[in-house]
């Protein structure tokens, strides 16, 4: 007999998804208005139909390097009071503290940073965690941050496995000048060689340079979250002009995206990162992008 | 000119070994594994610890050196070590000063590679390591200076022993006064020297070495190999 969604079945022109349990919907408190407050903000994640939230290190006041253990205590009951869960602890510190930073001291805030995402997001009650892992530059080149982030990431993947946490190292091509195909990522992973140490693929980084649906099939079981939104492909990245946008609007190829996620069997977290925001009705976003979620989940894609 | 040759690169001390015969291949003195007991040893690798605060720079002496099959091991040098390298030195402890200071009065070649790159002028450590220098080595350094943002890559020049362009380090920590030539320079400020020092050659660098050895830059191998004497 079939189970709920083990096999769905979508109306002629569309096509089949087979999974063994649903996806999960999530969407990142960077999101939320910044002069909502966290209280107000969950209320509206939950409401829109979100599963949980991924909480961004540094983003927003209510989590920041210097939050102390019981405040992220208290932030995971306010979340699990909302009726969410926490999907994944991301930070965006390491733009500006890499773990590829020629200056030792600049290292050392970062592997911080990493060890403080960790540390959190055990108490947080999740189990993956989003870096950055390394910032190729005209300063310091493609050689160094390669090897400075093997080894930073060989050291912390001891840290991550004793705390039963993944390091999921995004995708970030075109922003990190780093890792830019899905042979040479998974050259990474495997120099790195550590099963706590993933891959957080964000489906709209891809850009010019490859196809979603191939990193997803290449890196399968090491995919630790995966970020979504859509992207203006051939269009390039100018200056501050965004080709992120909201999903189904872009290039990517979502139904070869879903077939692939079926394919591979992912069934965990689907983190949505919509760098686009709505001037008018900021809440109107959650809305939307959980709507296109659940059409991506069901396979509602013509 | 420069006066000291390629071949005298790794010391006046090799002379002592008598058995050797010019050029100096340093990959013949002492067959010695890592971990070993046999002397002498080719090299020398001084781990400052806490002071080495360049730790990939240590890594990067020590790559190239095993890919050179050069014998070397992380120690104090002994009195006929012809090679000492002290990669990615902050603050030099007053034993280890003493220690290459000896080491130069026997005749051996010091590489002595700064740290402070990333120091700040007013920090005890950089202050620390600029009066080591001046008290020791009779060099006198400026404070640490940025390359960046640069028209184009501010190589580091090196001049001697072979004239190679290596990836800068960010920063460098400028050579003021010295004893001896300015063997590199970075768009024309001075960041590399070498001098006699007692019997030995004192070799200083100011923008850091070890880490494009590590990083891989062929001409920072080129210039530690082919200055050795040993093409590996």
């Amino acid at each position: 007999m079939l189970q709920p969604w083990s096999v769905a079945y979508v109306p002629a022109g569309l096509f089949y998804v087979d999974s063994p349990r649903l996806m999960k919907k999530a969407i990142g408190d960077n999101m939320i208005p910044k002069d909502w407050g966290l209280e107000r903000g969950l209320d509206l994640v939950k409401r829109a139909g979100y599963d949980g939230i991924e909480l961004w290190l540094g983003d927003m006041p209510w989590f920041q390097m210097t939050t102390t253990d019981s405040e992220i205590r208290e932030l995971r009951r306010k979340v699990e009071s909302a009726g969410l869960v926490v999907s994944n602890v991301s930070t965006g510190l390491h733009w500006a503290s890499p773990l590829s930073a020629r200056d030792p001291k600049v290292r050392t805030q970062a592997v911080r940073i990493v060890e403080r995402q960790v540390e959190t997001a055990q108490l947080l009650g999740t189990d993956a965690i989003l870096v950055v892992a390394g910032l190729v530059t005209e300063e310091v080149p493609y050689n160094e941050v390669y090897q400075r982030c093997v080894e930073s990431l060989k050291s912390l993947s001891a840290t991550a496995a004793r705390a039963g946490v993944k390091i999921g190292c995004e995708n970030c091509n075109s922003e990190q000048r780093f890792l830019l195909s899905p042979r040479e990522f998974a050259q990474f992973l495997n120099d790195v060689d550590s099963p706590a140490v993933g891959i957080h693929l964000d489906v709209g980084n891809i850009h010019d340079t490859g196809f979603a649906e191939q990193w997803i099939e290449m890196h399968g079981p090491r995919i630790t979250r995966i970020h979504v939104k859509d992207v203006l492909k051939h269009r390039g990245r100018s200056g501050d002009q965004s080709v992120y946008t909201n999903i189904f609007l872009g290039d990517n190829n979502w139904p070869a995206i879903r077939s692939a996620l079926t394919k591979v069997g992912y069934n965990g977290w689907l983190v949505a990162e919509m760098e686009a925001r709505y001037r008018y009705a900021p809440d109107q976003q959650f809305h939307d992008t959980a709507h296109a979620l659940d059409r991506l989940i069901a396979g509602q894609l013509s | 000119m420069i006066d000291l040759s390629r071949r005298a690169f790794v010391g006046r001390a090799a002379a002592t070994v008598a058995a050797l015969a010019l050029p100096l291949d340093l990959r013949r003195i002492g067959a010695r594994p890592l971990g070993g007991t046999i002397e002498p040893l080719a090299c020398a690798i001084v781990d400052l610890g806490d002071h080495a605060v360049l730790r990939e720079s240590i890594t990067g002496f020590e790559s190239a050196l095993k890919e050179a099959s050069i014998p070397f091991a992380r120690s104090h040098p002994a009195r006929e070590t012809p090679l000492v390298i002290v990669p990615g030195a902050l603050r030099i402890p007053s034993r280890a000063a003493r220690l290459l200071s000896d080491s130069l009065e026997n005749g051996a070649t010091v590489i002595l590679e700064s740290g402070a790159v990333f120091a700040t002028l007013q920090s005890r450590e950089f202050l620390d390591h600029r009066e080591m220098l001046r008290a020791v080595f009779a060099i006198e350094i400026d404070a640490p200076m940025s390359l960046w943002p640069a028209d184009g890559i501010p190589y580091i020049d090196y001049t001697w022993p072979v004239r190679v362009k290596v990836r800068d380090f960010s920063r460098v920590v400028p050579v003021r006064h010295h004893g001896g030539e300015v063997i590199a320079r970075a768009g024309g400020v001075p960041v590399a020297v070498h001098q006699c020092q007692g019997r030995g050659t004192l070799i200083f660098l100011g923008s850091p070495l070890g880490p494009a050895l590590w990083s891989g830059d062929r001409e920072a191998r080129r210039w530690l190999i082919e200055g050795l004497g040993a093409r590996g």
